[in-house]
């Protein structure tokens, strides 16, 4: 008995080893072969796949759209970034900020969770009411809430240097930073799934009625994971802003959310191991498109310049995948070892298909 | 004129109709009875095709009625009063009664079939451009007839009319009832109503937990233990389960 | 008279506001879908007004029809390709159909196009101002408000008096009821499709018409209006819509005019806070239905 328990045990959290090991050998090889220009393109996959699963914590086991996301990454970013730009650089990239944030400065690693907390405190502050609404109103409250956030960042000069590009950003986020960080997460997001609090929240998504008869509170579900996945975005965000160095509001906006849902809902957004392929394999095929896209204009091979291709393809291969596969190409499987005397318990909602 | 063979229906992981076989004949008042969540909804969903059958035949005098639409059904000659009357609530009396009449292009029909409504149902005229939703229930249920009758159906199918109405305004759709059946409308009808429905069936199927447990005339049910047990004396329980 | 000219000016942005809520709410009330990508049909008129302008000799006026029947035409076939694949399963998986549709559309429009804004040719009378009683006004506003005015008139014809009006509102109502009774499914939802686009190509005249040119991310604004304003009048009638739309209209003047400029950079942001606080406080909007949601008995 005890044998079958430790071996459904492992079964159910073989999940992680079983995506840890590829995203580690991906970096290692990575690492090894290839360039600089390959190497930060791998670094900014896993700072993604960091958003992407943050997403998933709440809008794959909630069911519910979630547009702020990427707004909630865009405040990681900025805090992170003010917090640990050295007073010098502060006072050049924003002429105008406040002269406590100007001598404010902290390590990166501390940045990186600061930058994480005032994002889980931003949702935490205004997000309680949002979570009682389903369906079209939740999605368009939440698009709201993005529009707010960006609008913040837009005209809030003092913080973020107004709609202008902030610049001067120490370039700390490596390869192994955010593939370490991507794998943290992974198992952040794999735990809150497994969790009675995640399995709570998906009996919600499966029969709301039904949930909230079995005594579960909804709403509090939500808002938990709701303020959990805006935390690891602002994580992520802060990782982005350590990589990337310099960008304005705009990246935080709605081309971001676009490339987000589009990793999350083609690789499936009820599991941990649907964010992950599709992080990889939307990746992998924009930047295979983006090359494309590349050759042509430097070669002028075409008489007009090519723009927007990438974004045409991955809007026909998402429309594709929702038409095709609703689910996303894992639906609610988890890559996951079985042994061969499979045990029943290993999961009960994964053994049902989710309900349209 | 319909024949349900074997017919089987799931809701995902639920088997609601298990093996349902029926038929009605032309003029024939043919009654479903059975507790709740026998299946008799289910049975009338998927014959107006709003939900698909995993297994069996639904014929149609002769045509199949399995993988079409609900509103190819319905010009086949088949209208479906559905349970809780399911009006337009923000459409006037006349509007709904205009959709009724959605699948058929004659206008002056239209006026004389209207004239006729207003025989049948004397509140409608009275009501004729109030809001849908502002009808009381029985006002309700009167205009739902109403508009199914406005296609002209061979068929008609009714899904507890009686449902939630005062005493005297069951007796009226009863009476309603015999007055459409003696114009020669077929009719397929699920009541809880199980004694005045034995009154005026030609014949009844007993449903239970997604199978035809007695069929019958409506002498030969009135003799069988489980109606009077259920409908006719105590109810005993466990007959709703699946 | 200033007055008068801010009201004249504010009753044209209001009715515009109108006719641009209405145009999604249609789509909303039958399938409970939100059209990202209805912004992009106002998008694809501005181009057509600008692709025949800048190529042909057409007169303006043909080319506000063909502007009007590309951005009906695309309506219907973003429903044919792709919602109505999609609009069995879920409705999140809808919405982000609808999403990717406008990335699509809009992504188009860069790569057939250009990133950068072309002008558009506007006809005389957009420019120029007319004086009643001492009252300035430009043509614009006066053609907009006729213009809104009329297809509102058209539309409540359409909604009130023909059978398809009837059957839409009726879809709107109970949609499988509406199927039950004959009407069918793809008609009532490429009809809906068909006028919204309509709205959205009438619009994109009049929204050209301010700034003369033309974007590929033309259509977010008309959208976030769209949003605002059904959800203030109520996403659930046409009226509501409407009316949403008037007093978004309205308000938006009147903020232009009140609010100290430190303020009104965050307008955009005061306004969907607003539209979160009616959805939380009075998710049914400013109309409510007349009747009880669900009755029975
Ligand atoms: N949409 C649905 N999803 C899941 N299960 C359903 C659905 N509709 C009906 N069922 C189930 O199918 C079974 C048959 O339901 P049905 O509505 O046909 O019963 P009924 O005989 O009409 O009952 P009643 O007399 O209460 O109207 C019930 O167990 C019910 O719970
Ligand atoms: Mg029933």
């Amino acid at each position: 008995m005890k044998r079958a328990r430790l071996i459904a045990w492992l079964s159910r959290y073989s999940t992680i080893v079983i995506l840890a090991v590829p995203i580690l050998l991906v970096a290692a090889f990575t690492e090894l072969i290839a360039g600089t220009l390959l190497i930060r393109l791998v670094t900014a996959m896993f700072v993604s796949m960091i958003i992407v699963l943050g997403m998933q914590v709440f809008m794959g086991n909630s069911g519910i759209l979630a547009w702020a996301h990427v707004g909630f990454m865009g405040i990681g970013a900025y805090v992170a970034a003010l917090c640990s730009m050295t007073p010098h650089i502060k006072e050049i990239a924003i002429p105008q900020v406040y002269p406590f944030l100007l001598n404010l400065q902290l390590p990166f690693w501390l940045s990186l969770l600061v930058g994480s907390a005032i994002a889980a405190l931003v949702a935490a502050v205004i997000s309680y009411p949002l979570m009682r609404l389903s369906d079209a109103a939740a999605a368009i409250t939440s698009f709201a809430l993005l529009i707010i956030i960006h609008a913040v960042l837009v005209h809030w000069d003092r913080v973020t240097n107004g709609p202008r590009t902030l610049f001067g950003i120490e370039e700390y986020t490596t390869l192994w930073i955010s593939v370490s960080g991507a794998i943290l997460m992974l198992i952040l997001a794999y735990f809150f799934k497994e969790s009675s609090l995640g399995l709570r929240l998906r009996a919600s998504r499966e029969d709301y009625h039904a949930a909230s008869a079995m005594g579960i509170n909804i709403t509090q579900v939500r808002y938990l994971s709701f303020v959990v996945s805006a935390a690891i975005a602002g994580f992520g965000g802060g990782l982005f802003a350590h990589y990337i160095t310099s960008f304005t509001p705009d990246a935080f906006y709605l081309i971001e959310t676009f490339n987000v849902l589009a990793m999350l809902v083609v690789g499936g957004p009820l599991g941990i191991s649907g964010a992950v392929i599709g992080t990889i394999l939307v990746t992998v095929a924009r930047e295979g498109v983006r090359a494309v896209e590349n050759t042509i204009n430097l070669n002028h091979l075409l008489p007009f310049e090519v723009i927007g291709l990438t974004e045409v393809f991955l809007a026909t291969v998402l429309i594709l995948s929702l038409i095709l596969r609703p689910q996303g190409i894992m639906g609610s499987r988890e890559l996951r070892w079985k042994p061969k005397q499979s045990s029943g318990e290993a999961n009960e909602l994964d053994a049902q298909p989710a309900s349209e | 004129m319909l024949q349900v063979e074997n017919l089987q229906v799931r809701y995902g992981a639920i088997t609601a109709l298990r093996d349902i076989s029926l038929k009605v004949e032309e003029g024939e008042l043919v009654a479903l009875i059975g507790v709740n969540g026998a299946g008799k909804t289910t049975t009338i969903s998927a014959i107006a095709g709003i939900v698909k059958a995993v297994n069996g035949s639904i014929n149609f005098r002769g045509h199949s009625l399995i993988g079409k639409s609900p509103e190819v059904i319905l010009r086949m000659g088949i209208a479906v009063v559905p349970e809780r009357r399911h009006i337009f609530p923000s459409l006037t009396v006349e509007e709904n009664l205009r959709l009724g009449a959605f699948s058929r292009h004659n206008r002056s029909e239209y006026r004389s079939d209207l004239d006729e409504t207003f025989t049948l149902f004397p509140i409608l005229k009275e009501r004729f451009r109030q809001i849908g939703g502002t009808l009381s229930g029985g006002e309700q249920q009167q205009l739902a007839i109403a508009r199914s009758l406005m296609a002209h159906p061979q068929l008609l199918m009714l899904d507890e009319p009686s449902l939630g109405l005062a005493p005297t305004l069951v007796d009226q759709i009863f009476t309603l009832i015999i007055t459409l059946r003696s114009r020669g409308t077929t009719i397929l009808l699920v009541e809880q109503n199980v004694e005045r429905t034995l009154e005026i069936a030609d014949r009844l199927y007993l449903l239970n937990t997604g199978r035809v447990e007695m069929e019958g005339s409506p002498e030969q049910l009135k003799s069988h233990a489980a109606i009077k047990d259920v409908y006719l004396g105590e109810g005993k329980a466990g007959g709703n389960q699946l | 008279m200033i007055v008068f000219e801010f009201i004249i000016n504010a009753i044209s942005v209001g009715s515009l506001y109108a006719l641009i809520a209405l145009g999604l709410v249609i789509i909303y009330g039958i399938l409970k879908m939100v059209n990202f990508a209805y912004g992009e049909l106002i998008m694809v008129g501005g181009y057509l007004l600008y692709l025949v302008g800048a190529n042909t000799n057409i007169p303006w006026l043909i080319a506000a029809v063909i502007a009007v029947v590309g951005a009906m035409v695309v309506s219907y076939l973003t429903e044919l390709v792709a919602f109505r694949k999609v609009r069995e399963k879920s409705l999140t998986a809808l919405l982000i159909t609808t999403f990717a549709v406008s990335t699509l559309l809009q992504n188009s429009a860069l790569i057939i196009i250009s990133p950068r804004a072309k002008a558009v040719a506007l006809p005389q009378i957009f420019s120029t101002t007319i004086t009643i009683f001492n009252i300035t006004t430009s043509m614009r506003n006066i053609l907009t408000i006729v213009v809104s005015i009329a297809m509102l008139v058209g539309l409540t014809f359409l909604f009130r008096n023909t059978i398809l009006g009837i059957a839409l509102r009726a879809a709107a109502d109970d949609f499988q009821m509406t199927r039950m009774l004959g009407v069918p499914a793809n008609l009532v939802i490429s009809s809906a499709f068909v006028l919204s686009g309509a709205i959205a190509g009438v619009v994109s005249l009049f929204w050209i018409g301010r700034t003369a040119s033309v974007t590929p991310t033309i259509g977010l604004g008309p959208l976030l209006i769209a949003f605002v304003a059904t959800v203030i009048g109520g996403m659930r009638s046409l009226v509501g819509a409407v009316v949403g739309g008037f007093v978004y209209g309205l308000i938006f003047s009147f903020i232009g005019v009140l609010l100290p400029q430190v303020l009104l950079d965050y307008r955009e942001a005061f306004m969907f806070l607003i539209v979160i606080l009616i959805l939380l406080l009075r998710p049914e909007g400013l109309v409510r239905v007349k009747y009880a949601q669900e009755r029975v008995g």
